[in-house]
């Protein structure tokens, strides 16, 4: 396993060498450069572009400047945007990150859950009404046109109902005054979550541990009473109506996600429990006279979950991406839209950051789900 | 795998209970404003006004009405974040329009603009500037002028806004070769220092005599900083290495609590958000009542602080009146994503106006129309779009073929018939609305004209000097179209006139001048000129216009600044290299001659008569078709907020939304 781990690293930095040459040599392919937001200026003189391009490194041959951005990732440092001069790419980015892993996270969670049950129920009783109403339904959410759904949803929702706010992530009336960032709001609140995450684990695997049908009992308890704790720290924290203002701000992108992406979980939970519950061991666990919803959920779901568990982690892992449509029309303002806005200002060094940070992130989903097969599949070994 | 539904079931429960805590909180312990009640007009109206329906705006002075003033927030909408909350990088490397909108209002200057008319009158200014002289200074001849300011102008820490701020200002800016948009204010071939004689009196000298575009449209316009507050940093910024490190330091600073001298204090940046700025208390020019007259003259006073007038004497008629504020606490700025999540918050009551360069897109505004408690409002846009010939090639360089082709191009067709009267034809390049500049006079060619009378027209144009023909283009007998397209057009010297190709911008980047080229590409071609349009990306076509020169015509667009010392910069000779505004290599010794004196003239007067005549020389050579200009479509909630007036160049985003003189019902 070792060996097999130290094999996939150097793979995992020579694809990460060529994406880097890609994307570099493709932003460079794009006309103009950023200085050309200041040639178009007529009241400045040449010599005063030319310093412009000497601050952003732009007067450099294409070279020096590939080299300096080679060493600059490599020694984790991305450079200054230019758009954002002269804060550091890093930055930006680690700015706009939990926004985006706060909705994403939640929505993919939210999507896999419900794809995970409805296909589940869907194979186990196939030709159903559940079956043709939720594969249609599903399948007419999936292949919609993003924007123009969430426009409607914000349309039907936000501006008709006014059951929602019109996109953003807060409302400025509740935030003035307060001393708090809406950043670190963000992290405590995905904090929280980690921790009660870990807990949760936590509690489970203690209490499984000491075999006791009573005390495993508790753990449902426990973690519920923890979860009722949660947001009472919160609201005695003073940041709890803060934290209620995102959440109420995400509720609609959510929801929108969800409907978007559950179908694609949805079928292939399906697709993978019409395989498992032909195998023998689940007639097997059948003649045995074991309840339908413990065949079901114990023995068919929980070998359909290898595929279904490996899409979750490259969801999860692409959740940094966000989403270009997404963020925009609900003016979420995350990776995704940094993303967007530096392609179209040729803030290179962003771009380049941007998507290195994304690249980074995929060949490590890649190792993870690598590793997760073999503790998910006890068939499967590494040579 | 035994826990992965369980696990993901109980995230949720916890998400879901996050959220019940928190309501029974926000219910029971602190209950928070709500935006839709903020906003709630207190008597909507139903009228929806456009610029060809909208009286001339009448003089107005709002009633004060009995709210508290804490409950008033000016909101606006703004589609893309700020990039930096520090003024001298806005000025310098981050010079968004967003940005201005929200920054600006927190410095003063020594002289601004007049609302509406572009008068150019004294702020922090007494009065206007003593002429400028010539005195020897050690070894140096230089050309000085002195500037009394106001006095009892604040910063909003409680000190005095003095000459020292000035001179500070201009200095770090020169010492520190700031760029971005600096040099523009600063010229740092023409400025060389400034004296604070005393608080309150201050001394510039020039490197060379200064004309209008360098010291009172330039200097003058300068943005005064702190120097009490910005001092340490820029010392600090200074030990740094070379200039590019003293800026990136000087840059890099973020400002907190920066004294304010303007209309307002910036509060707050959260990011991807909004921004605020919370209203001065001590801004000098609060309750001060500006009047402009119909005869030209204008007044600012404050009883018992100040009193001025400037360009003639008061008349009778009033043209504007209003009160400076800010009339609010607060000004928000939400950040959306899209124009179309900002036109939903606007029509749901979230904000009061939404600040857009380029105005509202042609679906929205449809969007708008009929809708309570909303008013349209147009005004015309602050540029223009042109065609530009390359002069390095025959036959642009043949003043009767530019003429011939302008003849050709039928403006009012295309702008009213073809767009629908999304834009408007132009025939100089000082747009009308900029009323102080602009010459009603120029020769506006083919102006009028049936599509028979322009073919007949061009061809006499281009035989008289000495195009031919080896098949003439003939009109039907009607007029209406081409019977017989020209062909084998020839050069004066016998040669065939080469294909050529005129690029312009996409229609995915703009419809209208894609448009423009498509029919510009048909009419030269019935005509027997092979051209061919290229429509193509913006960034290729700065590329081959401005990097390489590599074109034979363009069409692309300029915004355009209120003093038209653009016209020198786009065609005068010396601006003809790689990368210079002249890119066309128009080369006309007269026209050089002419736009140098409107550089170096100093009278407001003789400069407007230079560039009137600079107007009608340019519409007779043609180095540029001036084609058309959009009209800005803005949407504002009437039933909320009240202007003083609404018609202004380039509509009232252009004044960020007016925030110091606009009034909350």
């Amino acid at each position: 396993m070792i060996g097999y781990l130290i094999r996939r690293m150097w793979q995992m930095a020579l694809t990460l060498l060529l994406i880097l040459t890609v994307t570099f040599l493709l932003v460079q392919a794009q006309p103009g450069d950023y200085a050309s937001f200041y040639v178009l200026d007529p009241d400045l003189p040449t010599e005063v572009k030319e310093q412009m391009r000497a601050t952003f490194g732009l007067d450099r041959p294409l070279w020096q400047q590939y080299l300096i951005h080679m060493r600059n990732t490599f020694t984790g440092n991305f450079g200054v945007s230019f758009g954002h001069f002269p804060r550091p790419v890093m930055e930006v980015l680690l700015e706009r990150l939990p926004r985006t892993l706060v909705l994403f996270v939640t929505a993919t969670g939210a999507s896999f859950y419900i794809g995970f049950l409805l296909g589940k129920a869907i194979a186990w009783r196939r030709g159903g009404f559940l079956e043709y109403a939720a594969t249609i339904s599903g399948t007419t959410l999936f292949t919609v046109f993003t924007p123009a759904f969430a426009l409607m949803m914000i349309w039907v929702f936000a501006f008709k109902l006014g059951w929602f706010p019109v996109g953003k992530f807060l409302d400025p009336l509740v935030w003035r005054g307060s001393d708090v960032t809406a950043n670190s709001v963000f992290s405590l609140m995905l904090i929280t979550a980690l921790a009660f995450a870990v807990f949760a684990f936590w509690v489970l695997f203690a209490l499984k541990r000491k075999g006791n049908t009573g005390m495993k009992r508790l753990s449902i308890p426990i973690i519920l009473v923890a979860a009722l704790a949660i947001p009472l720290v919160w609201a005695l924290s003073g940041i709890g109506t803060l934290a209620l203002d995102i959440l109420k701000h995400m509720v609609l992108p959510i929801v929108t996600l969800t409907l978007i992406s559950f179908a694609g979980t949805m079928l292939l939970t399906r697709n993978s429990m019409l395989e498992t519950i032909r195998e023998d061991y689940v007639m097997a666990a059948r003649a045995k006279g074991l309840p339908e919803k413990q065949v079901r959920d114990r023995h068919a779901a929980r070998n359909a979950l290898l595929p279904v568990v490996t899409s979750l982690i490259y969801s999860l892992i692409f959740a940094i991406d966000g989403s270009v449509i997404v963020e925009s029309v609900f003016s979420w303002p995350g990776t995704g839209m940094t993303l967007l806005e530096a392609v179209r200002s040729e803030d290179m060094p962003l771009v380049m950051g941007a998507i290195v940070f994304i690249g980074l992130f995929s060949l490590l989903a890649h190792v993870i789900v690598d590793i997760l097969y073999v503790y998910l599949d006890p068939r499967i070994r590494y040579q | 795998m035994y826990t992965f539904g369980r696990l993901t079931a109980l995230f949720f429960v916890f998400v879901v209970l996050i959220q019940l805590g928190c309501v029974v909180r926000e219910v029971v312990v602190t209950p928070t404003p709500d935006p839709a009640d903020a906003s709630e007009p207190a008597e909507p109206s139903a009228t929806e006004t456009t610029a060809a329906q909208e009286p001339t705006p009448e003089p107005s002075k709002p009633e004060e009405t009995p709210l508290p003033q804490e409950e008033r927030i000016y909101q606006l909408g703004i589609t893309a974040d700020l990039t930096t909350t520090n003024y001298w990088a806005y000025l310098g490397p981050d010079g968004t329009m967003w940005n201005q909108y929200v920054l600006t209002g927190t410095k003063p200057t020594l002289y601004s603009y007049s609302d509406q008319r572009f008068d150019w009158i004294p702020s922090l200014a007494a009065d206007f500037p003593s002429p400028l002289i010539e005195e020897v200074v050690g070894e140096e001849t230089l050309w000085s002028t002195e500037v009394d300011l106001k006095q009892g102008v604040k910063w909003n820490d409680g000190t005095d806004v003095t000459a020292d701020d000035f001179v500070f200002t201009a200095h770090t800016a020169n010492e520190l070769q700031l760029t971005g948009n600096w040099p523009s204010i600063v010229d740092p071939e023409f400025f060389d220092h400034a004296e604070a004689l005393d608080p309150y009196k201050l001394k510039i000298f020039f490197k060379k005599k200064p004309g209008l575009a360098r010291w009172q449209f330039g200097l003058a316009f300068m943005p005064i900083f702190s120097k009490a507050y910005w001092e340490p940093v820029v010392t600090e910024a200074m030990k740094a290495g070379d200039s590019t490190e003293q800026q990136k330091l000087l840059y890099a600073h973020v400002p907190q609590s920066e004294p304010s001298a303007g209309g307002f204090q910036f509060d707050r940046w959260e990011q991807g958000a909004y921004a605020e700025k919370d209203r001065n208390d001590d801004f000098y020019f609060r309750d001060s009542l500006v009047t402009q007259y119909a005869n030209g003259a204008y007044s600012e006073s404050k009883p018992g602080v100040y009193e001025y007038f400037a360009y003639g004497e008061p008349g009778e008629e009033k043209s504007l009146e209003y009160t400076v504020g800010p009339h609010f606490e607060s000004a928000i700025y939400s950040i959306y994503g899209s124009q179309d999540a900002a036109v939903l918050a606007l029509k749901k009551g979230d904000i009061d106006f939404m600040l857009n360069p380029l105005g509202l897109s042609k679906g929205l505004q449809e969007q708008m129309q009929g809708q309570d408690g909303l008013s349209t409002i147009e005004n015309p846009s602050s540029g223009v779009r042109y065609l530009g010939f390359n002069f390095r090639r025959p036959p642009m360089d043949n003043k009767a073929f530019r003429q011939a082709v302008a003849t050709l191009i039928d403006k009012e067709f295309i702008t009213e018939t073809v767009l629908q009267g999304v834009a408007i034809p132009v025939y100089t390049m000082v747009p009308e609305g900029n009323k102080a500049w602009h010459n009603a006079n120029v020769p506006m060619i083919g102006q009028g004209l049936s599509r028979g009378d322009r073919v007949a027209e061009a061809v006499s144009l281009l035989k008289g000097a000495g195009f031919t023909w080896e098949k003439e283009p003939r009109v039907s007998e009607d007029g209406n179209f081409i019977e017989q397209q020209g062909e084998g057009l020839k050069m004066p010297n016998g040669e065939p006139v080469p294909e050529m190709s005129l690029i312009a911008p996409s229609a995915g980047y703009d419809p209208l001048r894609s448009t423009f080229a498509i029919w510009i590409e048909r009419w030269m071609n019935e005509m027997g000129i092979p051209l061919r349009a290229d429509l193509t990306g913006f960034n290729l076509i700065v590329e081959k216009v401005f990097n390489t020169q590599d074109f034979d015509m363009w069409i692309l667009g300029w915004g355009l600044s209120i003093f038209p010392d653009y016209l020198e910069a786009f065609f005068h000779s010396r601006h003809s290299d790689l990368e210079e505004y002249n890119p066309g290599g128009y080369n006309n010794p007269e026209f050089d001659r002419l736009s140098d004196e409107l550089l170096a003239e100093t009278d407001l007067e003789s400069a407007q008569q230079q560039v009137f005549r600079l107007q009608e020389f340019l519409a007779d050579e043609l180095p540029y078709v001036v084609l058309f200009t959009t009209p800005i479509v803005e949407t504002f909630r009437s039933d909320r907020i009240e202007f003083p007036y609404t018609e202004s160049l380039g509509g009232l985003q252009e004044a960020a939304g007016l925030p110091t003189i606009v009034h909350i019902k």
